[in-house]
């Protein structure tokens, strides 16, 4: 507690420091500057490079500006060519991408369809005990080279949801003779293995990761100049927010992707910096154990979801950088229905008649904005006569509780959101899904999950999981709190920084004056 | 040694599998299967008793193989031999710092006693005791690095890459880290330089003549510093349990920090191969602190 106030004392004097100005929220228009080190402080250290055995957020940022996926996403999620110029499904078990044909990877190797089964085969067939992308590509029964500019992607069963992971680690492409020659290293250094923006230099694990501009890169810029601007990238981990927000004052680094939710008003009024904004494609809110008492009672679920004062968590816990959350569907996302709003105003009274006196523990996370959260869920639901009991644990005690035993009442947790709204709910609410820590099993939720999986007509998929959500959310399996805002916070040299909802950098076309 | 540094593998192997946390999850994260999960923990051999685990790691350990991170699967040995480097470095310009301070200002307030230049000494000796590191540290980045814009505010540059900027970087998580260890040093040094300039010695060279620089400095000050290097050689070995806050506040890459990161990932092997690594500095240090206690004092002779 005592550090926690302090860092708190030392965080406003902090911001405070840098107060007055007005603030720019959009980049100014100017001739893009060949050149330049842009330094971006992450909130972690990665593990790998390797996208296969990937499960950070972190590294999915590096990976955008180092390698190249087979699809591309827009602000508003749409799908854009990559290295496929075009993706058409013949038949629901067919895929059938068309590649680019003027793409070399950086140690020469030429992308090809051979190189997309080469990778595809790699993430399925993987030994490695690691390996994260097999669940990703679960719906592929083989990859077909039909010529060097066309691959066909043979499907189990119909999956709309592949295309989504095209776009991410499953669809990065990596250089075969590079993945060969490198072997265990290329998680390490993965020297010229990418086609991307940016190249390996090194990695001092701990202090800093450096990228360099790929010269040969096959993007331009809409005047026909060659990207990336930039000459090199350096990545340095970062723990703690204040020391980020310091650096960041004082230009140590460039850019971060978040400063604390209490520091925001300051960065976003301080004339030295830019802040940007955007609902992003997670959520917030806590879990009920359906498996176990007291939530095995949908009652006392729905009294809970009935007692909670979303906008007040908002405000006071999250600062208002963010979206009232209705379920786990995304503002940003095409499934989205802005009209649909489970649980819209609290009604302690409408919950004391649904369920009333009962207690439950609360577990949460043991950094300060958790507890603030879990004090203010205390005392809301203390007002609908609901008795909660905050544990606040260790995250890594939190993770082995809920999601390998399975072990707790109700817990706080969040997540960081996916393209397709596959990935903010099969793994979480179908029967038996790896997120599905309650183990909650409603067969008609599985069917809705399932047929959305398997049509590739967005009207009919909308609907499903619309249905889906009111269904999840009404039941209060999960009340769900907020969409939290990704940003975008960096010095006011950065210019042309386009903030997609995924929150992730993509820096070929980012410039410093 | 042998048997202490055995009873610290036990202590430590036994304290950190019995904290609750599953590394596969953690390093999953978002990717977490239960099958993905269970082949981690086969692969890293947490599916096998305690006991056999423990003996699988001494063995291994005998070998010189501290095993390889769950994180990342670098050796152990690489792991920390990577950031040793810089926490050696930020070790000893803390140490260099707290003596520089504590030495000279201990000396001064046992000279000056009861006046000015003790008084403000003991002011400073307490609130260096109760200022705890990271705070310090915090409160050195508001001022030099944020209002003065004097130093960096965090990261480090390698000595061979540049030595202005290595030095720049090293000043503030040095202050930070050696204040405390100047604090209770200066306070040592003054008492003991008081006890010794009340004896009979110190009366007799002053009575012959020797200056008073003479006296201090090489009658006096030598012998009282045999209490001083005892807790001086304490500090050393307790430099990597500071650097675990100052690493962190200060974004050092350096063991401290590779232990913060480690235990929150329940990277096992790595906070062993770290808890080990302490241990045997402790030992290294009152192996050191005896060396130095004959040097002081030639009366002191091991056989």
């Amino acid at each position: 507690m005592r550090r926690a106030g302090i860092l708190l004392l030392f965080a406003f004097i902090l911001s405070a420091c840098g107060a007055g100005g007005g603030g720019a929220s959009t980049t100014p228009a100017g001739t893009p500057k060949t050149g330049g080190i842009l330094k971006i402080a992450q909130e972690t250290e990665i593990n790998t490079l390797d996208p296969n055995t990937s499960g950070l957020l972190v590294e999915r940022e590096i990976y955008y500006n180092l390698y190249d996926s087979l699809l591309g996403i827009d602000a508003k999620l749409n799908f854009v060519p990559e290295l496929a110029t075009t993706w058409k499904y013949t038949d629901d078990k067919t895929l059938v991408l068309t590649l680019r044909k003027d793409v070399k990877f950086q140690d020469g190797t030429a992308f090809n369809a051979e190189a997309v089964k080469f990778n595809l085969d790699r993430y399925m067939t993987s030994t490695d005990p690691g390996a994260a992308r097999k669940s990703d590509l679960a719906s592929v029964q083989s990859v077909e080279v039909q010529d060097p500019s066309t691959v066909v992607v043979h499907l189990k069963r119909a999956d709309a949801t592949l295309l989504a992971a095209f776009v991410d680690r499953a669809g990065m492409m990596l250089s075969p003779t590079a993945v060969q020659q490198l072997g265990a290293k290329l998680a390490q250094t993965p020297v010229a293995a990418g086609s991307g923006p940016f190249e390996f230099v090194e990695w001092k694990r701990d202090d800093h990761l450096t990228l360099k501009r790929n010269p040969d890169y096959w993007r331009k810029d809409k005047a026909g100049r060659q990207l990336p601007y930039l000459d090199q990238l350096i990545y340095r981990p970062m723990t703690d927010q204040n020391a980020i927000l310091a650096s960041l004052k004082t230009g140590d680094v460039d850019m971060a992707r978040s400063v604390a939710g209490k520091d925001v008003d300051a960065v976003r009024s301080d004339s030295t910096l830019l802040y940007k904004d955007t609902p992003g494609l997670g959520y917030q809110g806590f879990e009920l154990n359906s498996s176990a008492p007291p939530f095995n009672d949908p009652a006392k679920a729905k009294a809970v979801a009935l007692a909670i004062d979303r906008a007040q968590i908002l405000k006071n816990v999250v600062f208002n950088n963010g979206v009232l959350s209705y379920g786990p569907i995304p503002p940003a996302s095409w499934a989205s229905d802005p009209s649909e709003k489970i649980y819209d105003k609290p009604d302690p009274e409408k919950a004391k008649a649904t369920a009333t006196g009962f207690s439950f523990t609360l577990k949460t996370g043991n950094i300060q904005d958790n507890i603030q959260e879990g004090q203010l869920i205390q005392s809301q639901l203390a007002k609908a006569g609901i008795t909660v009991t905050l544990q606040p644990e260790e995250f890594a005690k939190l993770t082995l509780e809920t999601r390998v035993q399975h072990q707790f009442e109700a817990a706080l947790t969040g997540w960081s959101g996916r393209i397709d709204p596959d990935g903010n709910m099969y793994a979480f609410w179908h029967t038996g899904g790896s997120f599905n820590d309650g183990r909650y099993s409603n067969p008609q939720v599985d069917q809705l999950l399932e047929q959305a999986r398997t049509t590739t007509d967005q009207a009919k998929r909308k609907q499903f999981y619309q249905e889906a959500q009111r269904i999840i959310a009404g039941s209060a399996v999960y009340v769900f709190t907020h969409h939290p805002n990704v940003a975008q916070i960096s010095t006011k040299h950065v210019q042309n920084f386009t903030l997609i909802p995924d929150g992730i950098n993509r820096l070929a076309e980012v410039w410093k004056s | 040694m042998v048997p202490t540094a055995f009873l610290v593998t036990v202590a430590v192997f036994l304290l950190i599998h019995l904290t609750p946390g599953d590394p596969a999850a953690v390093i999953l994260a978002e990717s977490y299967t239960p099958q993905a999960a269970a082949a981690i923990r086969q692969d890293l051999g947490l599916d096998k008793p305690l006991p056999e685990q423990y003996l699988f790691y001494i063995v291994r350990m005998f070998h010189g193989d501290l095993g390889r991170s769950v994180r990342n699967k670098l050796p152990v040995t690489q792991a920390i031999g990577e950031r040793v480097n810089a926490t050696l470095e930020l070790g000893f310009a803390a140490l260099l710092w707290s003596l520089l301070v504590a030495i000279p200002l201990g000396t001064l307030a046992a000279l000056r006693r009861g006046r000015a230049p003790d008084i403000i000494a003991s002011g400073l000796t307490v609130a260096g005791i109760s200022v705890p590191n990271f705070v310090l540290g915090i409160l050195l980045i508001l001022v030099l690095g944020l209002l003065l814009r004097a130093l960096p505010v965090g990261g480090y540059i390698a000595l061979g890459d540049s030595v202005p900027d290595n030095l720049s970087h090293v000043i503030m998580p040095a202050v930070a880290l050696g204040t405390f260890g100047a604090a209770s040093t200066m306070r040592f040094t003054r008492s003991s330089m008081i006890e010794v300039l009340n004896q009979d010695y110190i009366r007799t060279a002053r009575a012959k003549g020797a200056g008073a620089w003479r006296v201090v400095n090489r009658h006096a000050l030598k012998n009282a510093l045999i209490p001083v290097v005892t807790i001086v050689g304490l500090q050393v070995g307790a430099i990597l349990e500071g650097a675990l806050v100052t690493e962190t506040v200060f974004s050092w890459p350096g063991v401290g920090k590779l232990a913060v990161e480690s235990i929150f990932s329940r990277d096992f092997p790595v906070v062993q191969g770290i808890v080990l690594l302490s241990a045997l500095s402790y030992m290294f240090a009152n192996l050191l602190v005896d060396l130095v206690y004959a040097w002081l004092d030639p009366r002191i002779s091991y056989s």
